[in-house]
């Protein structure tokens, strides 16, 4: 599943790959994720995914990998953990792009996401609309705390 | 398999009568235990199998009161005070079923993994609507998936079983 | 695996309401469980406490109530399947439940189980939109009557209160020159995407229309816009306005690519399907 978005933000560059780089401000943007750690600066850091659809929840912990980034315009991660009482597991391919000058950035958002074992089979549907809802929120989030920022 | 996980003193059980192919079983059961796995680990009855674990195949499928179920999805409990079927209880003191002379003539089984559930299904099928139309089969069985067979050997052998038991009762 | 759970066995229905009420969400209505124990089984819900209602007297009848059929909603799909009384009043309605899911679950599964667990890819609830049924919502203290519209809040979930069990479904007996229509498809498993009719001719036009999606989005839903293309109309133009219909079906069913199909698939489905509906539910209604 591949989800894209792309926000405009009140906001300079800079100011914009700093609070990127604010893992616990980054974090509490994506909605069900919460507890984040460094392991590495800049390079590893962990977190748990919750998740609820009507009655099901889910609970990933997760280990979030910097792949790549260049300066104050990409970051690729990967984001990956797994559900070991359902048997299931989710990796989230992460790559942000930044461009823009003066006090306006755009910033585009792309989530190449896959979830694997039985929550896929039993819930496909659920889960693509469920990850549609949590990129919406992620990028309305982003741009709220950003533009507070000012 | 839950029914040999330990079962902690003060557990709820359920005291049930299993009557299982005409035999009684005196049984507390917890709740939570399903239909296959005592049947299977707690009476040594392994025709019914596990395999999709969610209703759709019918390779665990048992007649309750005469009617199929799924029994990887059905906890025990729910067979107190009804009759239960499996295929190891089709043969009358050796002498095979209708149905599984039929499997057997017509080539209705080949690695036989789905055959317990198929003939159960059958038997009910037929209980139900003696002179079954390949229809009537197809949408009753529809159930009961074969990886092995393609199906055509499996209708026959169950139109074979019907008119075989058909004409049974008709000289009866 | 099945985790442990204790069984309450309550033998009415205010005992029902309180037990559900005292131990919230964890504890849950069981009846069939051919949809509740396999998510249970796969770890994806857990309840400490199961409320067998199978005890409870009077959940299990299907009759007519003067003009409206009362279906209880410990009802199985299998009775419901072969039940006289429906049969001859609500004959699409036996044809969908002739259809529901393998031979297993539908001699173990109950319709108020499927309606209350709200499984998108189910059959009943799209067929109930579009035959106006009501359902009874019963607790403690006594019963309501909530539309079917309003009974699908998203998937799974309902609109029942934390205390409230369902108990019956009262669908309205068919007018006569009326008749109802019920088509799916899938390949899968479960239904990819459901589509329901029902029509009432008064001499060669149309009374009332009502069309329903189900199992393409989250919820089943009625889609009005069609209806209003089809009300009024006599039956040829309104059969040469079908495609438009179906378009606007497809529009308004919310449909989302997934294992299904696409969500372009899906809509071309719900088109095709509400075509051979009409086709279908004329026929009888003649």
């Amino acid at each position: 599943m591949r989800f894209e978005r792309e926000i405009d933000i009140n906001s300079p560059k800079e100011k914009v790959w700093r609070f990127l780089w604010d893992v616990d401000r980054f974090i509490a943007c994506v909605p069900g994720c919460k507890e984040a750690g460094t392991v590495e600066p800049g390079k590893s850091y962990t977190a748990t995914m919750v998740e609820k659809v009507g009655p099901f929840r889910v609970e990933f912990p997760m280990k979030i990998d910097v792949l790549e980034s260049r300066d104050l315009s990409y970051i690729k991660a990967q984001a990956t953990g797994s559900d070991s009482k359902i048997g299931s597991r989710m990796k989230v391919e992460l790559d942000v792009s930044l461009a823009g000058d003066g006090d306006r950035t755009k910033l585009s958002l792309g989530a190449s996401v896959d979830i694997l074992g039985k929550l896929a089979t039993l819930g496909h549907s659920m889960i693509k609309r469920k990850a549609d809802q949590v990129m919406d929120q992620f990028a309305g989030n982003l741009k709220q705390k950003l533009e507070a920022h000012a | 398999m839950a029914s040999l996980t330990t079962r902690p003193r003060d557990a709820q059980t359920i005291p049930v009568s299993l009557d299982v192919n005409g035999k009684i079983y005196e049984l507390d059961i917890e709740p939570h235990e399903l239909l296959l796995d005592v049947v299977r680990d707690r009476l040594g009855l392994t025709g019914a199998k596990r395999s999709c674990d969610m209703e759709v195949c019918g390779a665990c499928t048992l007649l309750v009161d005469g009617r199929p179920v799924s029994s990887c999805t059905l906890p025990a409990f729910e067979a107190r005070g009804k009759r239960v079927e499996t295929i190891e209880g089709l043969a009358d003191k050796g002498r095979l079923h209708p149905l599984q002379e039929s499997f057997i003539e017509h080539g209705g089984f080949q690695c036989g993994f789905c055959t317990p559930g198929m003939i159960l299904a059958a038997k009910s099928l037929l209980e139900e609507n003696p002179d079954p139309s390949e229809a009537d089969i197809k949408h009753y069985m529809h159930g009961n998936i074969c990886r092995c067979t393609g199906y055509k050997k499996i209708i026959e052998s169950i139109r074979a079983a019907a008119a075989k038991m058909r004409s049974a009762r008709s000289r009866s | 695996m099945l985790r442990r759970f204790r069984l309450e066995e309550p033998e009415t229905i205010p005992e029902a309401s309180e037990l559900l009420g005292r131990h919230g969400e964890t504890a849950r209505i069981y009846a069939g469980g051919t949809e509740l124990l396999l998510v249970m089984k796969e770890g994806l819900a857990h309840y400490e406490r199961l409320v067998n209602i199978k005890k409870i007297p009077n959940l299990d009848r299907v009759k007519r109530d003067d003009g409206v059929i009362s279906i209880g909603a410990l009802v199985t799909h299998r009775r419901l399947s072969v039940d006289d009384v429906l049969n001859k009043q609500l004959p699409a309605f036996v044809a969908m439940e002739k259809n529901v899911a393998n031979i297993r679950v539908r001699e173990v599964g109950t319709i108020g189980g499927n309606l209350c667990f709200a499984e998108p890819h189910a059959d009943p609830g799209t067929l109930l939109l579009a035959l106006g049924a009501k359902l009874v919502a019963a607790k403690a203290a006594g019963s309501r009557e909530i539309p079917v519209e309003k009974f699908f809040v998203d998937a799974y979930e309902t609109a029942l209160e934390d205390d409230e069990l369902l108990a019956e479904i009262r669908v309205p007996v068919m007018p006569s020159h009326s008749a109802a229509a019920y088509l799916k498809f899938g390949y899968l498993e479960r239904p990819s995407v459901g589509v329901a009719l029902f029509l009432s001719l008064d001499g060669g036009a149309v009374r009332e229309a009502r069309v329903a999606v189900g199992c393409a989005g989250p919820t089943p839903r009625r889609i009005e816009a069609a209806e209003e293309i089809l009300r009024g109309k006599s039956v040829d133009e309104a059969s040469r306005r079908m495609d438009e219909a179906g378009r606007l079906a497809a529009g308004a069913s919310d449909a989302i690519g997934d294992l299904h199909g696409s969500k372009e698939y899906k809509e071309h489905i719900v088109g095709v399907l509400l075509k051979r509906a009409f086709a279908q539910a004329v026929e009888q209604c003649r």
